[in-house]
């Protein structure tokens, strides 16, 4: 049985009970002040959204949700690529950094070492996680900037113009040559010269705007142009040249990344990573060690016990937990400026993993700084639109939280 | 809380087979796991050999001297280029943080503390069941949102109670950061003080205390080093906000206790210096890896000296 | 969970929530969607003359102040080049040069000529670039609605407020007439070229203690909550923001009148000293491109119209003669006309060294009537 705690000791029933009418008046007092500051600390926070509601309220339509930053039209702005750009970043978080969270979770809730000095590791690695979660995000930020966006330099630059960085996959190199007739363009494929400019003169494999391979017809200038429509759209000019342009697919990989959706999701799950490892910690640690023993009793290894038992049990809360994370990671704005830098006016949202990214946040920011007033009223409904996201996320959480 | 959990189905259809190899790619397991786990100390690596490196561009320009880092109260990088009169005194950066920090905590400790003692020991259950879950949504609100917040409506208020307040000042930034960081208080202290036995409280009416009596006296020293372990990471969080000071505390750095008077952050001195236009490569622009630097090396004796107030507290009640 | 303030929980009981949440998500979802959907048809459809389908990834960086031209080119440019994508950062003058001579960009855009260094750099790197102006910005000198007692400063009193060597803390200090009150300074910040080009006019660097803010936005804030502080910035913001603040006529001291920065004004050169030209530089090499050639085209093209309505003013017509002449043969218009042969910054105003024309020969020629003959 455990002590008799030193608070209760040192309480002086006597003192209590002697002035009894004052003491009640003075728990009145107290439980009312109490009353009377919690409520206002929800209603002055409250007061912040309802203010907001009111402002933006206006401006939240359709073409507001549809339509990319208009620098000269406030009425014409929409916040679409953001959203998209937000959502996407946040998954890719979610994707990175919720198998090393959950794992390093589990390693240090299920398999604590018996060795002394493990065990210090093992104690070192709790410490440094709580430490994690307290560093500034902007120090993430930078931490992004250097690691993640430059790569220490050690790749190289990413230049215009010619072939820079190193590629691994998803992207194809073409010279675009637009056709003798000025309506359509063609695409020659790069080759082993890695040149950035092409000067064609004699016939090469080429394909048309749909990347359909076609065959290619140098016209001489001197000599008359062709007059069938057909052929002509796929005749260039001899002695035209033709200049490098990347086509990406989605999953387009290099090195370095550069200002990119990648670097900033990897940034954004070093912010999140330690919140889902505080969390999935917690989960593991409210499923009865009843239930460990009896998988044990039944012959299980730790490890197939953590898989088929403990983590199922689990899931519930590491999934709540990682749902919240993942709502800290979609309203972080300061690793995301600092990686990113702050541009708004993309049209669409990421294309792919090296694309540059718009999120909300940022477009926020941006917008609460813009000097016409029409924006500044974008901008709170564009948190009307976050927070409503927020919610969305959160109410999932609540339904697995329901569930466990 | 588990009672209606379901039996695995894995303890249901017993399919375990612990064979040799089960237990040897069982090893391959646990050391990916553990991988996983040390990822988390070679991130902070990481994080102190960048910020070491960046920062050493900066103190090995023979225009910085360590004691006047330390020491020096002006702080003009982002207001002169001419690097031979630039000085890098971090005390008015510092200060600022300070004083944004001490007001933001003046509210939200207090505050958190007091609505946290109402939730568990006076709330009836229909009350803290809408309270909780409100204050922690509220939890969740983007600090951008805040910033605007303190430019809006905060700063407005206070010049209109006195126009000696600049348009841009510590006291708006920290009631915005204070709110900010008053349901994170709240949530923990709550937490810390519900953790405390209700045979504790149970006792101490037995004898004839009041509920003040038992929130004051009993459980709330019980509770001190959870509460305690709250409002330090509150503090670390405040230190570290970045979006809300950048907005609304100005991007002076002075060095002075008013309140009233622009102050700029440590945070916010880097999110000014990433947004100006000065050039990269600058000794004014390295100087803030030191500003992160020193930020960081703050933050980091917050959060663990919190930890390890916490750490002791969890000892006494498990 | 007891750890960050992002983690939030939730009693079982708080069931409305999720319908809530997934109310605003099919609200979302449903306006979200369809539309986009449309708009793109639309563009699609444009009833412009058909052009090739180029594609490509164009950059420009650069000035904070020139920004939102780039930005409201490339959202234009996005209806006739769906496939052609532009990034628009405005990291600053110095920071665009400086990304411009690593080959990072395409675009750079200024706020102010490119200085004899950044070129000898840019040469360095074998950039070649072609130098074109795209709009005026008056550079407005801005205090409290409040502040009735300046009339008019000339550059002189300017210099007294802001010099690096200036000693005045009231406004007293300034005028004898004026309050004896504390003057709260607000200019932007160092790297920008709003900064440079006022550091110029004044001749030399400002003073310390004063509140600089890269954000214009925080200035115009900073100066309309103050009714004794000064502080100055582009048209753009002020325009947007005449009910809170006072611009204030400058003495030209070529005439001795005060004027206001209003867009005639500043268009007819009349607002001097501060009214100044931005540029945007373009990397020769990128001008091989197809897309960077039709992007540049259309900056050209659209940038008269457009400029004003991102608060800036539109050049006189006989620079715009020039700017099309420029971009229409880049191969002989390269370098800056701001830089004599040695690199050396050349002395004059904006119209006599872009125009290349000498004082006594613009004021006889009426404006617009500039035809394409000089230059090389």
């Amino acid at each position: 049985m455990t002590e008799i705690p030193k608070a209760l000791q040192e309480f002086k029933p006597n003192e209590a009970s002697e002035r009894t009418e004052l003491q009640r008046r003075r728990d009145r007092w107290f439980r009312a002040l109490c009353l009377a500051v919690g409520c206002s600390s929800i209603a002055i926070l409250f007061l912040l959204l309802v203010s907001i509601a009111y402002q933006g309220s206006s401006s939240l339509n359709a073409t507001f949700l549809s339509a990319s930053h208009d620098p000269e039209n406030p009425e014409r702005a929409g916040m679409y690529p953001s959203i998209v750009g937000s959502v996407i970043l946040c998954t890719l978080c979610a994707i990175i950094s919720l198998p090393i969270g959950v794992a390093a979770a589990v390693y240090l809730e299920e398999f604590q070492p018996k060795n002394r000095w493990l065990l210090r590791l093992h104690g070192l690695v709790q410490l440094n996680i709580a430490n994690l979660a307290g560093v500034p995000s902007v120090v993430y930020g930078l931490l992004g900037l250097t690691l993640f966006v430059y790569m220490f330099q050690l790749f190289g630059k990413l230049e215009q113009n010619q072939v820079s960085g190193i590629d691994f996959w998803g992207i194809q190199r073409y010279y675009q040559f637009v056709t003798a007739d000025d309506l359509a363009v063609i695409f020659v494929p790069m080759d082993e010269s890695k040149e950035s400019t092409l000067r064609i003169e004699s016939p090469r494999p080429a394909f048309d705007t749909n990347f359909n391979p076609i065959d290619l017809q140098i016209w001489d200038p001197a000599t008359p142009q062709p007059t069938d429509p057909d052929v002509l759209s796929r005749t260039v000019r001899k002695g035209d040249v033709g200049a490098l342009v990347e086509i990406y697919r989605w999953y387009y990989f290099r090195l370095p990344f550069g200002p990119s959706l990648l670097a900033a999701a990897l940034t954004l799950s070093l912010v999140i990573l330690p919140i889902i490892v505080i969390a999935s910690q917690e989960a593991l640690r409210a499923v009865p060690s009843s239930m460990r023993e009896a998988s044990a009793g039944m012959g299980a290894t730790r490890w197939q016990t953590t898989q088929q038992v403990t983590l199922p049990a689990a899931l519930p809360g590491v999934l709540t937990g990682a749902i919240l994370a993942m709502g800290r990671a979609i309203g972080e704005a300061a690793p995301i400026f600092v990686v990113l830098g702050g541009n708004i006016a993309k049209r669409t949202g990421p294309e792919h993993l090296m694309d540059s990214c718009v999120t909300m946040p940022i477009l926020i920011f941006a917008w609460a700084d813009n000097p016409v007033e029409q924006y500044r009223q974008l901008a709170a409904a564009a948190i009307i639109v976050l927070v409503a996201l927020l919610l969305v996320m959160n109410s999932v959480a609540i339904y697995l939280r329901g569930r466990s | 809380m588990n009672r209606g959990l379901p039996i695995p189905s894995a303890l249901e259809q017993k399919r375990y087979r612990p064979t040799g190899s089960a237990r040897r790619s069982e090893r391959v397991v646990v050391a990916l796991l553990m991988a996983c786990a040390l990822g988390t100390i070679a991130l902070s690596v990481l994080i102190v050999l960048m910020l070491l490196r960046e920062s050493w561009s900066f103190f090995s320009s023979p225009n910085v001297s360590l004691t006047q880092f330390l020491f020096g109260t002006r702080w003009t990088a982002l207001e002169v280029r001419d690097l031979e009169k630039v000085e890098f005194g971090i005390w008015p950066l510092l200060s600022g943080t300070l004083r944004v920090t001490g007001i933001a905590m003046l509210i939200a400790w207090p505050m958190g503390l007091i609505t946290a003692i109402y939730l568990s020991e006076f709330a009836s259950n229909r009350v803290r069941k809408i309270l909780k879950p409100s204050l922690e949504i509220l939890a969740g609100i983007p600090t951008v949102v805040f910033g605007y917040f303190a430019v809006l409506l905060i700063s407005p208020g206070l010049q209109w109670f006195s126009p000696s307040f600049d348009t841009f000042n510590a006291t708006s930034a920290g009631i915005a950061v204070g709110i900010l960081c008053l349901p994170l208080v709240c949530s923990l202290a709550e937490d810390a003080l519900s953790a405390v036995p209700t045979s504790l409280r149970e006792a101490v009416y037995s004898l004839g205390g009041t509920r003040m009596n038992t929130a004051l006296n009993v459980v709330l020293p019980s509770a001190l080093s959870g509460v305690i372990s709250a409002m330090l990471l509150a503090f670390s969080r405040a230190l570290g906000e970045t979006m809300v000071v950048a907005l609304a505390a100005g991007t002076l750095a002075t060095f002075t206790l008013d309140p009233r008077q622009q102050s700029q952050t440590m945070t916010g001195f880097i999110v000014e210096m990433l947004k100006s236009d000065l050039e990269y490569g600058t000794v004014q622009y390295y100087s803030l890896f030191g500003v992160a630097l020193a930020l960081f090396v703050i933050t980091f004796v917050m959060t663990l000296l919190g930890q390890l107030i916490r750490r002791r507290y969890r000892e006494v009640y498990q | 969970m007891a750890f960050s303030g992002g983690c939030i929980r939730f009693s079982a009981q708080f069931r409305y929530f999720p319908i809530m949440g997934v109310l605003c998500f099919f609200t979302l979802v449903g306006c979200g969607g369809q539309p986009s959907a449309e708009t793109k048809k639309g563009n699609g459809a444009a009833d412009k003359a058909p052009v090739p389908a180029l594609r490509g990834n164009i950059q420009v960086d650069g000035s904070s102040t020139v920004r939102p031209i780039g930005e409201a080119v490339a959202k234009r440019y996005a209806e006739v080049q769906s496939q052609v994508q532009v990034d628009v950062g405005g990291r600053g003058t110095g920071n665009g040069f400086k990304r411009l001579i690593a080959k990072e960009i395409d675009f750079s855009q200024a706020s102010r000529p490119v200085t004899p260094n950044e070129a000898k750099l840019l040469k360095e790197a074998g950039v070649e670039f072609l130098e074109v102006p795209v709009a005026y910005d008056g550079l407005t000198i801005v205090v409290h609605s409040a502040n009735d007692w300046v009339k008019e400063l000339t550059v002189e009193q300017l210099k007294k407020i802001y010099a690096e060597d200036a000693t005045a803390q009231n406004w007293s200090d300034i005028d004898p007439s004026w309050p004896n009150e504390p003057m709260k300074l607000f200019a932007p910040g160092t790297g920008s070229g709003t900064y440079d080009y006022f550091c110029e006019v004044i001749g030399g660097k400002l003073r310390t203690g004063i509140s600089l803010n890269e954000d214009d936005n925080a200035l115009v804030t900073g100066v309309s909550g103050n009714q004794y502080s000064i502080g100055f910035f582009g048209v753009a913001y002020f325009e947007e923001n005449r009910s809170k603040l006072r611009a204030i006529p400058i003495v030209n001291p070529k005439t001795g009148v005060a004027v206001l920065p209003e867009r005639e004004a500043i268009e007819k050169n009349d607002y001097s000293p501060f009214s100044r030209p931005l540029f945007v530089y373009v990397n020769r090499q990128s001008l091989d491109r197809a897309e960077v050639r039709s992007f540049l085209k259309y900056y050209i093209e659209s940038a008269p119209e457009l400029v004003q309505n991102v608060g800036y003013v539109k050049l006189p017509s006989d620079v715009w003669t020039k700017v099309n002449e420029i971009v229409a043969n880049p191969q002989a218009n390269l370098g800056s006309r701001f830089l004599n042969a040695n690199g050396e910054k050349k002395e004059g105003s904006f119209l006599e060294l872009f125009l290349g024309q000498s004082d006594a020969a613009k004021s006889e020629a009426p404006a617009g009537a500039a035809t394409g003959q000089e230059g090389q």
